[in-house]
């Protein structure tokens, strides 16, 4: 696509390097001994990345988090997604009840529940494995309500053809509703997988075995490579910290593509 | 092909008033039944009781002799034409007509030989791999009947299929869907508040108002024997007229009656002829192919009248009414109900 007004044109992609540059500069950082970063030298090496892959775990690191991020996104959206369903689409005995609890999950911040989860999975001796990451994740009511919204977007009259076609409540969602709401259901993906990702004070909490670590609690422990006296290794800390965004932009870039809109265009009339 | 025998069908939405008031319908296997009233009057509901998309709240729905009230909708062996189509935005054409198969198991070289089949019937073959959005709105309508005709139902309920079509289209599509009952021998019934479209594709009519069933006869017993008033007034084009009796007759008459004229049973004269017959002063006039529409002004009331293009000028500033008595129709003007052969004693 070719820009309509060369002004704006360059006002974004002056734009677009601001937001970059932090990232940009601790890419290129990454690459610094640390003895240059503190000198203001330039001296080029891939050593931070094989020290925080092989010293420092990071491999592992990254497997953990995938493997925690992937499945609460999978079972956070598949829950979500089947309560969105019913909450849009039929009336029962106490469902709005349940509904507005669901919305009120939202206004509780989430450092409230920290305590009552790590006793809860305490005592189901949870603790220090992958089901104790996950578990507290799946019900995301924010989720829930976004995707029933959207929902209660698509002509109902959908639904009731695929009934009169033959389909079981559950073949109307993974048939219908489900292909309908890929958009939000890619959006909310990315923002429960973003989040889970993000995600510090749980895994601080829950884990306390080296080789259970997700990303983030391995950039704090980095905090603690000390180069000289007082000193931080930045370059390390920004090679782990590359190694930790890559693959995000992976799933964003293998997400976009789903994030478009119209889809339930020629549906009805 | 199955009947279906509605008795004493009463519903009513959650917080709202009765929609259905004891509605008793008996469908024949094979019949096409139109079920027509103005908006509002409970006729896309009785349509989705019948698909079982809605429960009545009382009363009972039987479906080629079984009980249909508990029934799911997947259960019914019927296929529905929506309104607006609903068809699968995502999937394409052959998957929306092949969706009903596939969800009942037929292997998928079955399942598209069919589509293809009921696409060739409907012309549709060009278009067997674009979806809903890039097709018109004929060819939308075109793949909803596409859907139901490939599944073979014994029965097909059709909600209003041809409204959001225009006229030239609509016409054409009428000739299909009477030559597809001929075809499939299935059981129709058919929604819609267009009354040229209930005479001209019904075996028999089924005329609902406010929840009422008012009557339910063949297309020419409904127009020629209409039960009352309602009736009388919302099928035929132009619609009939209504004039207190006391002010036609000469003689005197019973008081609370109302004639009914059809404007065909209306002779309409340039000059005045020699029987008995009304001077009336044309309001408006509109031509109508080989016909003039005329709306006129007489002493017992407004009149529309039908006249032969060219024995008068457009628009003709008076003109006489005779009236063919032994077609006209006597109503009770309280209760607005036809009274039986009382034509023929005024």
């Amino acid at each position: 696509m070719k820009p309509d007004n060369p002004i704006l044109a360059a006002a974004a992609l002056v734009a677009g390097l601001l937001f970059l540059s932090p990232v940009l500069y601790s890419i290129f950082m990454s690459f610094q001994t640390a003895d240059a970063y503190y000198r203001g030298g330039l001296d080029f090496t891939l050593d931070n990345y094989g020290r925080a892959i092989g010293q420092y775990h990071f491999a592992r690191y990254l497997m953990n988090s995938l493997i925690v991020s992937g499945c609460v996104t999978v079972i956070a959206l598949t829950v979500s997604t089947m309560a969105a369903f019913a909450f849009a689409r039929f009336r029962f005995p106490g469902g709005d009840l349940l509904f507005a609890a669901t919305v009120a999950t939202l206004m509780i911040p989430s450092h409230i529940s920290l305590i009552p989860n790590y006793l809860t999975l305490a005592k189901a001796g949870l603790l220090d494995t992958y089901a104790g990451l996950i578990l507290p994740a799946i019900s995301n009511g924010f989720a829930a309500f976004f995707l029933r919204q959207y929902i209660r977007g698509i002509p109902r009259a959908l639904d009731e053809a695929a009934y009169m076609d033959g389909a079981t409540p559950l073949q109307v969602l993974w048939r219908v509703i489900v292909p309908l709401s890929r958009p939000a259901i890619f959006s909310m993906g990315l923002y429960v997988f973003l989040t889970e990702w993000n995600n510090y004070i749980w895994p601080l909490v829950a884990i306390g075995k080296d080789d259970l670590y997700t990303l983030q609690i391995g950039l704090a422990r980095l905090y603690r490579v000390n180069p000289g006296e007082g000193l931080v290794d930045w370059p390390l800390v920004m090679a782990a910290s590359t190694i930790t965004i890559i693959p995000v932009l992976f799933g964003f870039l293998l997400v976009e593509r789903h994030l478009v809109r119209g889809i339930t265009m020629g549906a009805v009339k | 092909m199955s009947g279906i025998t509605l008795h004493d069908i009463r519903k009513a939405y959650p917080g709202g008033p009765e929609v259905l008031h004891g509605v008793s319908l008996d469908i024949r296997a094979g019949e096409f039944v139109v079920v027509v009233g103005p908006s509002g009057c409970g006729k896309s509901t009785l349509l989705r009781l019948i698909a079982g998309l809605e429960r009545c709240d009382r009363g009972e729905i039987v479906i080629g002799g079984r009980r249909a009230n508990d029934l799911a909708p997947q259960n019914r062996d019927i296929a529905m034409i929506f309104q607006n189509y609903a068809l699968y935005p995502h999937m394409t054409v052959r998957q929306n007509i092949a969706f009903g198969l596939e969800l009942r198991g037929m292997p998928k070289a079955e399942r598209n030989a069919r589509a293809e089949a009921v696409a060739r019937t409907l012309q549709l073959e060009a278009y067997l791999d674009r979806k809903p959005g890039a097709l018109s709105g004929g060819q939308r309508q075109r793949v909803a009947m596409g859907r139901a005709m490939a599944r073979n139902a014994s029965t097909f309920l059709m909600d209003e299929p041809l409204s959001n079509l225009d006229n030239a289209l609509r016409v054409a599509m009428r000739t299909e869907i009477k030559e597809l009952h001929r075809a499939l021998g299935a059981t129709i019934v058919y929604v819609t508040h267009d009354q040229t479209e209930a005479l001209s594709l019904a075996d028999r009519i089924a005329v609902l108002k406010d929840g009422h069933l008012l009557q339910f006869g063949t297309p020419a017993e409904i127009y020629d024997t209409p039960a009352d008033m309602f009736v009388a007034g919302f099928l035929g084009t132009p619609a009939m007229n209504f004039l207190p009796l006391d002010r036609l007759s000469p003689s005197p008459v019973p008081p609370g009656r109302t004639i009914g004229l059809r404007p065909e049973a209306i002779r309409v004269h340039a000059d005045e002829p020699s029987g008995l017959a009304l001077p009336a002063k044309v309001l408006l006039s509109e031509m109508n192919g080989a016909e003039l529409i005329l709306h006129c002004e007489t002493d017992a009331g407004r009149v529309t009248a039908i006249a032969p293009r060219h024995e008068f000028s457009f628009h003709p500033a008076r003109v006489w009414l005779g009236c063919d008595m032994s077609r006209a129709h006597v109503f009770d003007s309280r209760t607005g109900l036809r009274l039986e052969h009382a034509a023929m004693e005024v």
